[in-house]
Order: structure tokens, then C-alpha cells, then sequence
């Protein structure tokens, strides 16, 4: 079993490679551009998908004269993700695609007609609260022991005052134990693993070799994954996703229909959406360090 | 940190030293996405069959928000040059009604909920970025708009929906779609896109 793990583990820091530099912020295309060559030689992809890794030479040639102050930005903002499985990643995106409109959506919508909103909500935060572990132990791997604590503190209050975590006192504006927006890729991606190539799993959707540790993570961590026998498991984990479904009908379908290539589409929104949740926590952690301080200060002035 | 904090001071001193629009693009922004809402909840419009001027009114109303060639250059950036003048223009156009389509529903389909914008970022002279949230019982769904200043007004270019550039994730599909493909391809998948829905 743990020469599994680490075998696992070996596979992803071979196949996404280290984020070059100490100081993501300050160099973030350089880095981009040098880990997605280096998955690109790796696997030896066709030559369209290369072209899509490389720097764009679009910013000098596009960003003369007025649009000159906008380079900076079109850079830092540059997310690409190499996708050498592509045909397998298409085929897998048609595959849940059929599987929410055939199965997914109707069940959802006979469940959202069935059950109230507000109780809709309550289960939600039934299943937040079981995550947890996950988000406690992201949080000490990042060494943010406010997170930890924060999240510590939310699961005993929502689980005794909020009747086993149906609802949310935490995050009331008396307590405000906010939800850490965090997760195991978030923590992987603090040590410098890149996110590697793009995979769509079936069932679970677009991810990464990074992402999935956190999936895996998430299996394993979760309190529902050790009841037995087998199928109470798979049973609650299929009333979360319809749950979860049921509160966001229609969100999927805007997505696809707005697209011209719903697969490219849904691509970009998976990276793009990652990448800015690194961004903000390696913002948070510059601005964790003063924070301490400044508690530190106010707690020696009491 | 270091290289940070060189950073930070100067945002700094960009921020200190345009404070002449600081304000007026927030502005902008919050009077016309009110201005949707204001014509969302006339109660005279509510029957079905006010929808088509509902639309219109939108229409007008989003002609005045956005600038459609400055999003529909952006999300082709170097590709722009390959496209005819003639062929720029039915991009635009066709770009619009496919976003129109995508859309419209979902914004017609608004019941109520809160929209608060609460913060204004300069990030040049003439570019500003201004965060909202939609609020529903169930989440809070940030939405950024990204802002020009085009003479004395300010047009959005951009709109980032939870994290996520539309203008970004267009130009990814739109670089995917031109790579293999020409500029006629591409309008003609457009063409169909906008016939079919």
C-alpha cells in the first residue's frame, strides 16, 4: 500500500516538474512556460498541442502602441495547461456530459422538486463539515496555523451548536470561522509541484495529476469512506452529488452553451479557476506574516 | 519579500497618482448593471409577452456597458490581424449574438437576488477592475468587471465570473479553433452556432 502512495507521488513531481524560483509571484509566466515545455518533451505530444504551450508571441506583435500598458497583464495572466491525453480527455468530457444530462440532471431535478431549498443547504453543509480533515491538514501541511485553527474550531461548533453540521453558525458574523478555501493540490502546489498535463476523469471531471492527489486524499480522509458495508459509501457520496447538483442546475448548461468548443471551454475554466486560487493564497500568505504580527502586538498591548 | 514589497510600493504610487478617476468607474459600472436590474423588476414588463422589449432594453443597455470591439479583439489578440475588415465586423457581431443567446435566459431568469459592488482597483490610468458579488441564499458568486477608459467614458472589455476570464477562456477556444482553421471557418462555425440555438 505505501509503495503505492509513493509511487504515486514519484509519477507526479517526475510529470509536473518543480516551479522554478522562490517567488511564484514576481516571475509566474517564466515558470509556466518552462514547466509546460518540460511536460511537453516529456510525453512527446503531436505538434498542435505543443503550439499551444509555448509563450504566445501575440503580446509584443498585439500590444504595440495603445494596447502597450495591457502586456503585463495579458502576461501574468497567461494559463495555459499541456493536454497530451486529448483524445482520451474528449472522449471522458462526453462521457459526463451524457452522464448529467441522462442521469445526473433528471435525478437532481426530480430530488430539487421533491426537497426544499433550505433543507437542500442543510445537507451541504452536512457534507462541508465532513471535509474537514482535509482542509485542517492542508492547512498545517501550508504551516497556516490560523487555517488550522479556524477550521478546528468550525467543525466543533457546527457539529455540536449546528446539530452535526447541518447548519453553519461558524461562519455567522458573531463567530466568523470562515470556510479555508483550500485543499491538497492548493497544498502541493505551496511546495512547488506544477499542475502537470490536464486529465478529465470520468465521474469526477477535469483535473490534473496534482488534483487527483487531492481527490485520492479526499477519498481517504473522508469519515464516510470507512462505514461499511461498501455501498453505504458509495450510496452517500452519490446524495451529495445530486445534492450538490440540485443547488446549481443550469450552471453547467450556461457554460456549454455559451462555448464554441465546450471541451476548450471547460479546460480553460478548470485552469484558470485553479491558478487564481493559488494566486490568492500565496497572497494570503504574504499577508499571513504581518497579520501574526499585528495579533502579536495587540495581544502584548492587553 | 523583498521584490514584493518594491512591488507593492509601486502600485503604491500608481494608486496615489491617478486619484483624478478614481470612483467613476465603480460608478459606471454599478449604474448600468442597475439599470438591468431596474428594467429586471419593472412590474409592467413582468407579462411573457414583454420579454422581446425586456431584451431590447437590455440591448441598449449593454451597447452602453461594453465595448464589443475591444472584447471581440481580445479574445482573437494576434489573430486579429489575420481576419479581413470585412470579416472583423461579422466576427463582432455574430461574437455578440452568440453571447447574447448564452445569456439572456439566465439574466432574465433573475429573481431577486443582491448584487453588491464593493471594490475598485486601478490598474493603470486607464484600466480598472471592479468586483461585485451576486448574492443567493445557496453561495455568492464573485463577478469582476474589467473596465477602459475609452475619451470620458469607461467600457468594461472584460467580465470575470468566478475567477474565470471570458475574454480569456474565448481566446484559448478561439486559438485552439484558428490554429488548424481559417478565419472563414471560424465565422462559419459562428453562423451555425448562432442559427441552431
Amino acid at each position: 500500500m505505501k509503495s503505492y502512495l509513493l509511487s504515486i507521488f514519484l509519477f507526479i513531481f517526475l510529470a509536473a516538474g518543480p516551479v522554478y524560483g522562490s517567488d511564484p509571484i514576481a516571475v509566474p509566466v517564466k515558470t509556466e512556460a518552462s514547466q509546460a515545455v518540460v511536460v511537453a518533451e516529456e510525453v512527446s505530444e503531436p505538434a498542435a498541442e505543443t503550439a499551444d504551450t509555448t509563450v504566445d508571441p501575440f503580446e509584443e506583435e498585439y500590444h504595440n502602441g495603445e494596447y502597450a500598458d495591457d502586456a503585463a497583464i495579458a502576461k501574468a495572466e497567461k494559463v495555459e495547461i499541456a493536454d497530451p491525453l486529448e483524445p482520451f480527455n474528449r472522449a471522458m468530457f462526453q462521457f459526463n456530459d451524457k452522464l448529467y444530462f441522462w442521469m445526473l440532471k433528471p435525478v437532481a431535478q426530480g430530488y430539487k422538486e421533491v426537497v426544499p431549498e433550505p433543507a437542500r443547504i442543510s445537507v451541504k453543509n452536512f457534507f462541508a463539515n465532513l471535509g474537514f480533515p482535509i482542509r485542517f491538514l492542508s492547512c498545517l501541511l501550508q504551516a497556516d496555523f490560523s487555517g488550522a485553527a479556524t477550521e478546528a474550531g468550525r467543525f466543533g461548533v457546527n457539529t455540536i451548536w449546528g446539530i452535526g453540521g447541518l447548519m453553519d453558525p461558524a461562519s455567522s458574523k458573531e463567530l466568523d470561522l470562515k470556510m479555508q478555501d483550500t485543499d491538497l493540490g492548493l497544498t502541493l502546489a505551496s511546495y512547488g509541484v506544477g499542475h502537470g498535463f490536464y486529465i478529465v476523469w470520468p465521474f469526477l471531471g477535469p483535473s490534473s495529476p496534482r488534483d487527483t492527489i487531492d481527490l485520492a486524499g479526499r477519498y481517504f480522509l473522508n469519515p464516510m469512506s470507512y462505514i461499511t458495508p461498501w455501498y453505504y459509501p458509495t450510496g452517500t457520496k452519490v446524495v451529495e452529488v445530486v445534492n450538490r447538483t440540485s443547488l446549481s442546475i443550469g450552471d453547467y448548461e450556461s457554460l456549454k452553451d455559451a462555448a464554441i468548443d465546450p471541451y476548450v471551454a471547460m479546460r480553460d475554466a478548470y485552469i484558470q479557476y485553479r491558478k487564481k486560487k493559488i494566486k490568492r493564497k500565496n497572497n494570503k500568505a504574504g499577508a499571513a506574516g504581518v497579520q501574526l504580527e499585528q495579533n502579536f502586538t495587540k495581544s502584548g498591548a492587553n | 519579500m523583498k521584490k514584493r514589497l518594491v512591488i507593492l510600493s509601486i502600485l503604491m504610487v500608481f494608486v496615489l497618482a491617478v486619484p483624478v478617476y478614481a470612483g467613476i468607474p465603480l460608478n459606471t459600472a454599478q449604474n448600468a448593471v442597475n439599470r438591468v436590474l431596474e428594467v429586471l423588476r419593472d412590474p409592467k414588463l413582468k407579462s411573457p409577452a414583454a420579454k422581446e422589449i425586456k431584451k431590447e432594453k437590455l440591448r441598449i443597455i449593454y451597447k452602453d456597458m461594453f465595448d464589443e470591439i475591444e472584447f471581440s479583439r481580445r479574445t482573437l489578440a494576434r489573430n486579429w490581424n489575420k481576419f479581413t475588415p470585412a470579416q472583423r465586423a461579422e466576427f463582432v457581431n455574430l461574437f455578440e449574438q452568440v453571447l447574447e443567446k448564452a445569456y439572456i435566459d439566465k439574466i432574465l431568469a433573475y429573481s431577486n437576488e443582491k448584487v453588491n459592488f464593493y471594490k475598485e482597483t486601478m490598474i493603470s490610468e486607464n484600466q480598472a477592475e471592479i468586483q461585485s458579488r451576486i448574492i443567493t441564499p445557496s453561495k455568492e458568486i464573485p463577478i469582476n468587471y474589467r473596465m477602459i477608459r475609452k475619451g470620458n467614458q469607461w467600457k468594461t472589455y472584460d467580465v470575470v465570473v468566478e475567477n474565470v476570464s471570458l475574454v480569456q477562456n474565448y481566446r484559448t477556444q478561439f486559438n485552439d479553433i484558428l490554429a488548424n482553421n481559417t478565419p472563414e471557418q471560424l465565422l462559419e462555425i459562428l453562423r451555425k452556432k448562432v442559427k441552431t440555438h
